[in-house]
């Protein structure tokens, strides 16, 4: 099995979609000749050609509006907007046209498409390139969002959100773009949407402490998850990868079996994706609950180019969350 | 009628789309005047029914009425059109039911929407009409991407759009006439200029003295038509078709209208000012195509058909709870499922 960064799964993954069925076809700003901003796209316009992989002019309205209309067509586009940061002079395409367009038609039509953007911080992107707005996105009817945090599972979700009869923002944490590495199968494979993964299992007969996170902040929860245990307190990790809808089966059945548990996001706190999650956490397993759910997120602030250390939710800011739910 | 704007692109051999499209449209001009007819009294039966609180919204169209028929009836069967709110006349003329239009007007069990939209947002798929949006100018860039993906098919369909002078004012048209520019998408784009921009006549959509001059900044043909024409329209959306068709890339089309300000007290069958569709109706007489008796079969025969569709809708059952939850997605996902059992077991009282 070959080893591969995010870019280069996700990179294999549009190939392998393309190749397979002739209506996906990618849009967006720089995607062809240039192969993308991050170069996720690299390659595809000299296999695929114009029709295929289409550069567009810059304009986010622009590309989701037309990316709907070639939807409603019968195409299955994959718009990329560079940073998720821009994504808002297209957010009423996505809110108000994409998001409701079976709903509002009583399911004579459907947009299905994958809107894929790079997000969160840590790479001095400074206030409009490091922003995480999944919650602004999971808080809209009709709409699914995926982040993956390893190559595996960019590949085997993107390859299923392609094939996913809804619309689905897919969410890339491009701290992460060339830093993970792992194994990913050739050809295709599904990794299925809406099923969370424990990473890391609580180790028996110590206390333990449910720690749930996405993307770039998984490997945080590790690294504070390391340090935790050399303190005696375990941790049981859930990789979210799709957040909505959500897995909440997986959770609860880790909340119940620790009764303690920490959310890490890197968004700001309030009404972030975290207080849903805590909610739910609520709602699912509050007779089991031995401390008071804990969020460990990006500050309420506009995202900082020279203090974004101190603004994300880093190991050493879950490591203290940890030991007190543990210690409640 | 006022001269076309002179299409800055204009390719070489026209002259026959031109002449194939000014006899299909003389051909059209008894069935537009049926059709315009037909949507005026419905128009004016749904500015009753809104008055008297029976419907919640309707888009009135009178006096422009012959706007959207002659744009509607100039695309060709396989084309599709994405119209706007007000243009909810589009399906009608391209064969949603009457029956069906008021079941939607009323939100009722059998509207295809399943009471999920306001009235005037009825989808076609069948006869090929988008479902319109309630956010003005958001289907523009929509029907561009429909026609661009047409092209990249290499299917022999154009698209068209329809929308009001309010719209040119959005980034919505700005991305659409502009991404129609760059990728030649097969597009026509017809704005309805009726100096109103939205409600209120004191909106001031734009500096520039006409929508059609927009088009030479955007690198698309263009055309500027009177409302009062209903022929000259026709013929001039199905040249522009004809051409975005043949790959010979957009066109913005625009057609100035004189609805009356206001319907109080007003003669429905002779407005205030030129009534296109009072003006269509003479032309039509003089030249023995129609005559006074068979229009008054024709008023009679839509007031039928009007109100037996409104008093099929008005006795339909609203549709039934769970339908809140169908269509949100392609499956009912789990925490949907939830909230539908949870509507289902605490129906909302309604008033008997």
């Amino acid at each position: 099995m070959p080893s591969m960064n995010m870019v280069q799964a996700i990179n294999d993954a549009l190939r392998t979609s393309m190749r397979k069925d002739e209506r996906v076809v990618l849009m967006g700003e720089d995607v062809g000749r240039v192969g993308g901003v991050f170069r996720v796209t690299q390659g595809l316009w000299d296999e695929f050609g114009d029709d295929r992989v289409i550069d567009t002019p810059l304009s986010e309205g622009g590309i989701l509006g037309t990316a709907i209309g070639m939807a409603l067509y019968g195409m299955v586009p994959v718009p990329e907007i560079q940073f998720a940061d821009f994504i808002f002079p297209g957010y009423d395409q996505i809110v108000s046209e994409l998001a409701k367009m079976r709903w509002r038609s009583g399911g004579e039509y459907s947009a299905k498409m994958v809107v894929r953007t790079p997000v969160g911080g840590g790479i001095r992107g400074g206030l409009y390139h490091s922003q995480s707005p999944e919650s602004l996105f999971i808080h809209v009817a009709g709409l699914k969002v995926v982040c993956p945090s390893n190559p595996h599972d960019a590949k085997g979700l993107l390859l299923a959100s392609i094939r996913d009869p809804d619309p689905v923002l897919f969410f890339e944490p491009k701290r992460i773009y060339r830093a993970a590495k792992g194994e990913v199968p050739e050809g295709d494979y599904v990794e299925e949407l809406g099923r969370a993964k424990i990473v890391r299992h609580a180790e028996a007969g110590k206390p333990a402490v449910t720690v749930l996170a996405w993307g770039a902040m998984l490997y945080e929860a590790f690294a504070a998850a390391d340090q935790a245990a050399e303190q005696g307190v375990s941790c049981e990790i859930v990789d979210l990868r799709t957040l909505w809808p959500l897995d909440i089966e997986t959770i609860a059945a880790s909340v119940k079996r620790t009764g303690r548990v920490v959310v890490v996001h890197e968004a700001p706190k309030t009404c972030g994706f975290g207080a849903e999650l805590v909610a739910l956490v609520n709602e699912h397993c509050f007779v089991h609950l031995e401390a008071p759910p804990v969020r460990v997120t990006g500050f309420d602030t506009p995202f900082p180019y020279t203090l974004e250390m101190e603004y994300l939710p880093l190991a050493h800011r879950i490591l203290p969350a940890i030991l007190e739910t543990a210690r409640y | 009628m006022q001269p076309a704007v002179p299409d800055p692109k204009a390719p070489e051999g026209a002259e026959p789309l031109a002449a194939r499209a000014r006899r299909d449209a003389l051909a059209a001009a008894p069935a537009a005047f049926r059709h315009a007819l037909r949507l005026r009294m419905v128009s004016a039966r749904m500015v009753e029914l809104q008055r008297e609180g029976r419907v919640a919204f309707h888009a009135a169209v009178v006096g422009e009425e012959l706007a959207v028929v002659a744009t509607a009836l100039a695309a060709r069967e396989a084309d599709w059109v994405f119209p706007g709110t007000r243009e909810w006349g589009v399906a009608i003329v391209r064969g949603l039911p009457l029956a069906t239009y008021f079941q939607h007007a009323f939100g009722t069990a059998l509207d295809p929407a399943k009471g999920h939209s306001a009235p005037d947002h009825a989808p076609a798929r069948a006869h090929r009409v988008a479902p319109a949006s309630g956010v003005v100018g958001a289907h523009l860039p929509q029907a561009v991407g429909f026609a661009w993906a047409a092209k990249s098919r290499r299917e022999e369909v154009a698209t068209l759009a329809i929308f009001g002078d309010g719209a040119t004012s959005t980034g919505d048209f700005h991305n659409a006439v502009n991404f129609a520019g760059v990728f030649r998408a097969p597009a026509v784009l017809v704005c309805r200029n009726n100096g109103r921009a939205g409600a209120a006549a004191t909106t001031r959509p734009m500096k520039a003295g006409s929508v059609a001059e927009k088009a030479v900044a955007y690198g698309v043909a263009s055309a500027r038509v009177s409302g009062e024409d209903p022929i000259e329209i026709l013929a001039v959306v199905r040249e522009a078709l004809l051409r975005a068709a043949e790959g010979k890339g957009a066109t913005l089309v625009e057609i100035v209208t004189h609805p009356p300000e206001s319907l109080e007290g007003v003669d429905l069958f002779s407005l205030p000012g030129t009534d296109a569709l009072a003006s269509l109706r003479r032309a039509l007489e003089e030249s023995g195509r129609l005559d006074a008796a068979a229009v008054a079969v024709m008023r009679g025969e839509i007031a039928a058909e009007i109100d037996a569709a409104v008093a099929a809708a008005e006795k339909g059952a609203p549709p039934p709870p769970e339908t809140l939850f169908d269509d949100v997605y392609a499956h009912v996902p789990a925490h949907l499922a939830a909230q539908r059992a949870l509507a289902s077991a605490h129906p909302a009282p309604r008033k008997e």
